[in-house]
């Protein structure tokens, strides 16, 4: 859900050049450290399937608060890794701003929401599995909650630091007013969570090997949760 | 040509790829370099215009552009709910807060909201910006075909980019007949989203888990296809792309001039749109 629904002139000119600058610098380093390890035709098909079913799950609007969506960026992350779940989200954004979800100018602060859930959502489930041993339910509800609760604050973060072009409102008003939105994105994301916790735990039933690379050295656990996927 | 999307409000990527590949308007025939240099103008113009009357000048003129390239409106209108949507998402609650002359008031027990006429301008400002650029925006991708998106990206993007851009856009028909199919199954189930969603959540890891494994089953098998074709990290481009024409690069040059114009405005001589 963690996606900043703004609109092409949402932001000024200058805070819209620096997010996708920042944004680029990102993508630079990802695609500089897939220099190191060329990638395979399978995990190429691999990341391109990732963004095709992502966006379109993306484009799944829940008549909630006004519509919400689920990303499942950090289960892409869990799945594709960080690096091509990187690439992968990326593409996500271009894809949805063609389409009006989000603006061409917004695909640069969209991105550095994503790429932090797709990492974190990685790290933090690879953490779990392999530091804490805890089975695939928990430890992808765990990443998944972490993930999209830095992010919802991340956006908050990003709109008040930005301001809204042409509003008078003040940083801090701006803050007290998206807190709201925060609010309910983590409750969505503590809902993602659970839902991509299922989704990892039934993965790994039928096809464990997807999610070697992301748990690496795990002790085998599985739990009643786990199992009823 | 059949249409599968979740609803009428959400761009079907197969309808955007038959308009582009079927279309025979002035736009169709337009140099792809061109649609996509007049794209990033008017992202740009839509960021740095600040006048509502040109910012409505310059939704009127995406329109236009719309229009000539002889796509239908009323497909375009069901498209506009997204974006419209996500506007006011935002805009609702800036709107009852911004300083300015109070147009209504409604008293909500201790509290007064009162909408001022800045409030307003606030939102119609956001509409023409979102509006004018998701109207060029699906123009463009309704007039070029797919062949010339895929020579463009691979001109411009760097390698694994331009491969998961290029891969990704065709599995997007296949991806999201699948979900359309689990959407389609639960409609014709009486199932609803919301309810459903909450409820079987179980039940819709495992649609959503399966719909991941078969693209990952699909994604190893293309990649094996891709690996016995002799596939070298890139994507071969197929035909060639027109150069802008002596038209279109006079159209940019305008258009580009514009937006100088628009940013020495805002930014040095904001006084200059005084003079009409």
């Amino acid at each position: 859900m963690a996606h900043i629904h703004l609109e092409d002139g949402a932001f000024t000119p200058a805070w819209t050049i620096f997010w996708n600058l920042v944004a680029a610098g990102m993508i630079a380093a990802v695609l500089i450290s897939l220099r190191k390890h060329p990638i395979s035709p399978r995990r190429l098909a691999i990341a391109a399937m990732c963004t095709s079913v992502g966006f379109a799950i993306f484009q799944i609007e829940i008549p909630l608060f006004g519509g919400v969506h689920l990303n499942l960026t950090p289960l892409i992350g869990i799945l594709a890794g960080p690096a091509l779940g990187s690439i992968s989200i990326l593409m996500i954004n271009v894809f949805s701003a063609a389409v009006g979800h989000g603006g061409w100018g917004m695909i640069g602060a969209n991105t550095i929401v994503n790429m932090v859930e797709v990492v974190l959502g990685y790290y933090g489930f690879r953490f779990m599995r392999t530091r804490l041993r805890r089975d695939r339910f928990v430890s992808a509800l765990g990443a998944t909650v972490l993930a999209l609760t830095v992010s919802a604050l991340m956006i908050v973060l990003i709109v008040t630091i930005s301001g809204v072009q042409d509003s008078r409102s003040t940083g801090i008003e701006t803050f007290q007013k998206l807190i709201v939105i925060a609010a309910v994105n983590i409750a969505v994301g503590a809902f993602e969570g659970l839902l991509t916790g299922y989704v990892v735990a039934f993965i790994g039933r039928i096809r464990p090997d997807l999610l070697q690379e992301a748990e690496a050295d795990a002790k085998p656990v599985e739990s009643a949760a786990a199992v009823g996927g | 040509m059949s249409t599968r999307s979740y609803s009428k409000h959400i761009p079907d990527f197969r309808l955007v790829t038959h308009f582009a590949e079927s279309g025979t308007s002035i736009i169709h025939a337009m140099s792809p370099w061109t649609k996509a240099a007049l794209l990033g103008l008017v992202v740009a113009l839509a960021t740095v215009l600040m006048n509502p009357i040109l910012l409505l000048t310059l939704f009127l003129l995406t329109l236009l552009f719309y229009l000539a390239a002889q796509l239908p409106m009323k497909v375009l209108v069901g498209w506009y709910t997204m974006p419209v949507l996500f506007v006011v998402t935002l805009a609702i609650l800036f709107v009852f807060t911004e300083p300015g002359t109070e147009i209504a008031s409604l008293r909500l027990g201790p509290t007064t909201v009162r909408l001022t006429d800045n409030g307003i301008l606030l939102i119609v400002k956001l509409l023409l910006r979102a509006l004018a650029v998701v109207t060029l925006s699906l123009a463009v991708f309704m007039t070029t075909k797919y062949s010339n998106i895929a020579h463009m990206a691979q001109k411009t993007l760097p390698g694994p980019l331009a491969s998961v851009f290029l891969l990704s856009y065709r599995f997007l028909f296949v991806s999201s007949d699948e979900v359309t199919d689990v959407l389609d199954a639960m409609n014709a189930r009486n199932g609803n989203l919301v309810r459903g969603v909450l409820r079987e959540s179980k039940l819709y890891a495992s649609i959503f888990g399966l719909s991941f494994v078969h693209a990952f089953e699909r994604a190893e098998r293309i990649g094996k296809a891709m690996e016995s074709r002799g596939f070298t990290g890139s994507l071969p481009a197929a035909g060639t792309l027109t150069q802008p024409s002596y038209g279109g690069y006079s159209l940019l040059g305008v258009g580009y001039v514009m937006l100088v114009l628009a940013v020495y405005t805002r930014y040095f001589n904001p006084g200059l749109l005084n003079w009409w």
